[in-house]
């Protein structure tokens, strides 16, 4: 396990190389090449101040030099591993060793990428990983009741309605959402915009009873905030995998093992619970492998509608306003996020199927 | 029109009957069996109302009049302001139609006639057909007006998509009503005619962008499933390096970086990010296809490796495969809206995306009317590709097969 572990993470570093030469290339092929956004927001300068800011860069990023000079110089910068000035890092002394990757500043905002990032990406991984159980426990739900009740009207109805779900565009979702639940015209049962509420820094933690009576607190004032982009982004996968439970679990049904188990004369709830849901889980984990791209995905639509300052959604600004710093920075981030998620995803499926073994 | 035929010829040869129907291929079976659900049916459906729409909609919104009188002489400004891409689609469909009532439609050369048919006349339509580069859509009502035409025949929605009614000051965000249907969004623009007109665009997109990932799924999975070797693990590599990152952002950093953003560019882009998957599964197909015997028995016999590939393994590799298929359109059209929305989609033509970016960020609040109708036009098409698809998985899927 752990040598295969090693391996995995090893192996990561040629794709991650790869995915950089990849966004790398698609930015040098833009039209106006690798500095081509430097000359938009600029451009209302005077001419002097605008060579000095071109200087500056120049000498910082390369810009004018071959693509590769300029790759070479970036991912020196970027990876842990690399040259490094003398006195920091690993080994002290050394001009080559592993030390603090910097992803550089951005150009729209001037500010440190990873200060941006250390905003972000919580915000970000919140949303994944609450969003993660959710799915997970109402399609497990929803999925056995459909394979229990399998041919019925439920089971059609509930099928159909799946599909239909899943067909939905988070956009117009997102949309209806935020229109319809969080506008005074109509139902103003949520917050329109963001994760906090702009007295939140004031509110004690826990919900309480102060002097104006109820107080919802810092952490109900959060999930508040959040229940409709957790919604948003979840009912897509939902629809998904509870579906997929539905044909695992029917799948398993008609093993042997099972008709064994009815012919003891188990109870249906044992039958389905604990001889034949655990062994139709294996599906659902080498499925999260699938969705996890869409969910990243989703967050940066889901943010962008909801306005939460989370990583998609300054993946989005930077996108728009051709960040390159960023936009190399971000997607190097989303990468590493993905296969991260997908080595999770494959320790999960060992631990759970006794026979997959990575022992070689 | 090949499953009529079928059973045409299945009651008129009643003795053959049998043996008529063993001999459909297993797609020709598949075709019938997802048909003969109404999932699929309703998809069609809805897809054949947008088909319609996208061939005939400069006929259906359109603000210049089909015919007009004035000053004596008649003329048709809609037929005058037709492109050569309306052009050649009317001509492809009118090829359609002519096959289907002679009956050739069926075989795959009537297909391969009808793709041709607009390539073929592209340069002629490109160089004959002109429409005027400055419209001003006003015109017509302010002839009107001043009592300058005698008689005249609009469309049944008398508004272009880009009519932005300059000469109303007061129809901009008016919400549904009888002269517009689904109302009109912040610039003054009737809905219902953009909707019908950017079907058109989703439609394409959808196809193309699926074409597109299809065959280079074919090409790369293909090779490399069957010679394996270096060139397998070289493109397991980039088919690794291309899933490393979620499409939608790989799509959103080329669209972003792009300056022209036309149809063609978002159709290269959807389709190029989206092989990986048909890749890896025509790989496995390959793979596990030439340890058959019967493609060990064509390589035995010496047949040609052409032959081998595109006669013996192909064929059963591809069923599979076009099922995927009617899921990639969906998402390729969920792509297509979900860029148009961020503002990173196509410039200066109507689009479903676009439509509901105005509704969330147009500056006027929430337009219930902009944020509801194009967003449940992209649902309805998304919803009929899935439907279809999930039909013929399931007509596919031999465990769930009842007949035979």
């Amino acid at each position: 396990m752990l040598s295969y572990l090693i391996r995995r993470i090893l192996l990561m570093i040629p794709t991650l190389l790869g995915v950089s030469i990849v966004t790398f290339a698609i930015v040098a092929l833009s039209p106006g090449g690798l500095g081509g956004s430097l000359l938009g927001p600029n451009s209302q300068l005077r001419p002097e101040e605008r060579k000095a800011i071109m200087a500056y860069y120049t000498a910082r990023y390369g810009i004018g030099q071959p693509v590769y000079v300029q790759y070479l110089r970036w991912l020196g910068r970027v990876s842990p591993l690399g040259p490094k000035a003398a006195g920091e890092g690993w080994p002290g002394s050394w001009k080559i060793g592993f030390k603090i990757p910097d992803l550089g500043e951005s150009w729209q905002v001037h500010r440190p990428i990873s200060d941006l990032l250390s905003e972000s990406l919580p915000i970000t991984l919140l949303l994944e990983f609450t969003s993660l159980p959710v799915i997970y426990l109402i399609s497990i739900v929803t999925g056995i009741q459909a394979a229990r009740s399998r041919g019925k009207v439920v089971d059609v109805g509930l099928g159909t309605f799946l599909i239909g779900l899943y067909s939905m565009p988070e956009i117009w979702i997102g949309v209806l959402m935020i229109g319809f639940l969080t506008n005074k015209e109509y139902l103003h049962w949520f917050p329109s915009n963001g994760l906090h509420d702009i007295t939140s820094d004031a509110m004690p933690f826990m919900p309480s009873f102060g002097p104006h009576g109820f107080e919802r607190g810092w952490l109900l004032d959060t999930a508040w905030h959040l229940v409709l982009p957790l919604i948003c982004l979840s009912y897509g996968s939902f629809a998904y995998l509870s579906r997929l439970t539905r044909g695992s679990l029917l799948e398993t049904l008609g093993l042997d093992f099972v008709r064994t188990a009815r012919a003891k004369g188990l109870m249906e709830k044992t039958v389905i619970y604990a001889h034949a849901f655990r062994n139709s889980l294996l599906p659902l984990i080498t499925v999260t492998a699938s969705f996890l791209p869409g969910i990243l995905a989703g967050a940066v639509i889901i943010e962008t509608i909801f306005g939460l300052p989370g990583m998609g959604q300054l993946f989005a600004s930077a996108a728009i306003n051709t960040d390159r710093e960023l936009l190399l920075a971000l997607t190097l981030i989303f990468a590493v996020l993905l296969m991260i998620s997908f080595l999770l995803a494959d320790i999960a499926y060992a631990i759970a199927d006794p026979r997959v073994s990575y022992v070689d | 029109m090949s499953i009529e035929a079928a059973q045409v010829m299945s009651e008129s040869e009643a003795p053959l009957a049998v043996t008529v129907r063993a001999r459909r291929s297993i797609g020709r079976q598949a075709v019938i069996d997802t048909l003969a659900r109404p999932g699929a049916r309703l998809g069609l459906a809805w897809l054949g109302i947008l088909a319609f729409f996208a061939v005939f909609g400069p006929f259906i919104a359109n603000t210049h009049p089909i015919l007009m009188k004035s000053e004596g002489h008649w003329s048709s400004p809609m037929l005058r302001s037709l492109t050569p891409v309306d052009v050649l689609l009317l001509a492809a469909t009118g090829v359609a139609i002519v096959l289907w009532i002679g009956r050739w439609f069926s075989s795959g050369i009537g297909l391969l006639i009808v793709i041709a048919t607009p390539i073929v006349l592209a340069p002629a339509a490109y160089l004959l057909v002109q429409p005027p580069a400055n419209v001003d859509y006003s015109l017509y009502r302010t002839m009107i007006s001043e009592g300058k035409v005698e008689r005249v025949a609009f469309t049944i929605i008398p508004y272009s998509p880009s009519d932005r009614l300059r000469d109303r000051t007061d129809a901009r965000l008016s919400p549904p009503n009888a002269a517009h249907w689904f109302g009109t969004d912040n610039d003054g623009a009737d809905v219902f005619s953009n909707i019908l007109h950017a079907s058109r665009v989703a439609l394409s997109i959808g196809f193309m962008a699926t074409g597109i990932s299809v065959a280079l799924g074919l090409l790369i999975g293909g090779t490399m499933g069957y010679y394996g070797g270096a060139f397998d693990l070289l493109s397991m590599r980039t088919i690794e390096i291309v899933e490393a990152l979620p499409r939608l952002v790989l799509l959103i950093t080329i669209s972003a970086l792009a300056r022209h953003r036309n149809i063609y560019l978002m159709m290269a882009i959807i389709g190029l990010t989206g092989f990986t998957s048909y890749a890896r599964f025509v790989r496995a197909e390959f793979l596990s296809l030439r340890q058959r015997d019967f493609v060990q028995a064509a390589i035995a016999a010496g047949y040609p490796q052409y032959r081998i590939i595109f006669r013996q393994m192909l064929p059963n590799a591809l069923t599979p495969v076009l099922v995927s298929t009617t899921f990639g359109v969906a998402s390729a059209i969920l792509y297509e809206a979900t860029l148009s929305f961020l503002g990173l989609g196509l410039v200066d033509e109507p689009s479903w995306g676009a439509l509901l970016e105005q509704a969330r960020a147009g500056g006027n609040g929430f337009i219930w009317w902009i944020a509801l109708f194009p967003g449940l036009a992209i649902f309805l098409t998304v919803f009929s590709y899935n439907l279809i698809g999930e039909a013929a998985r399931d007509a596919l899927d031999p465990k769930l097969r009842k007949r035979d």
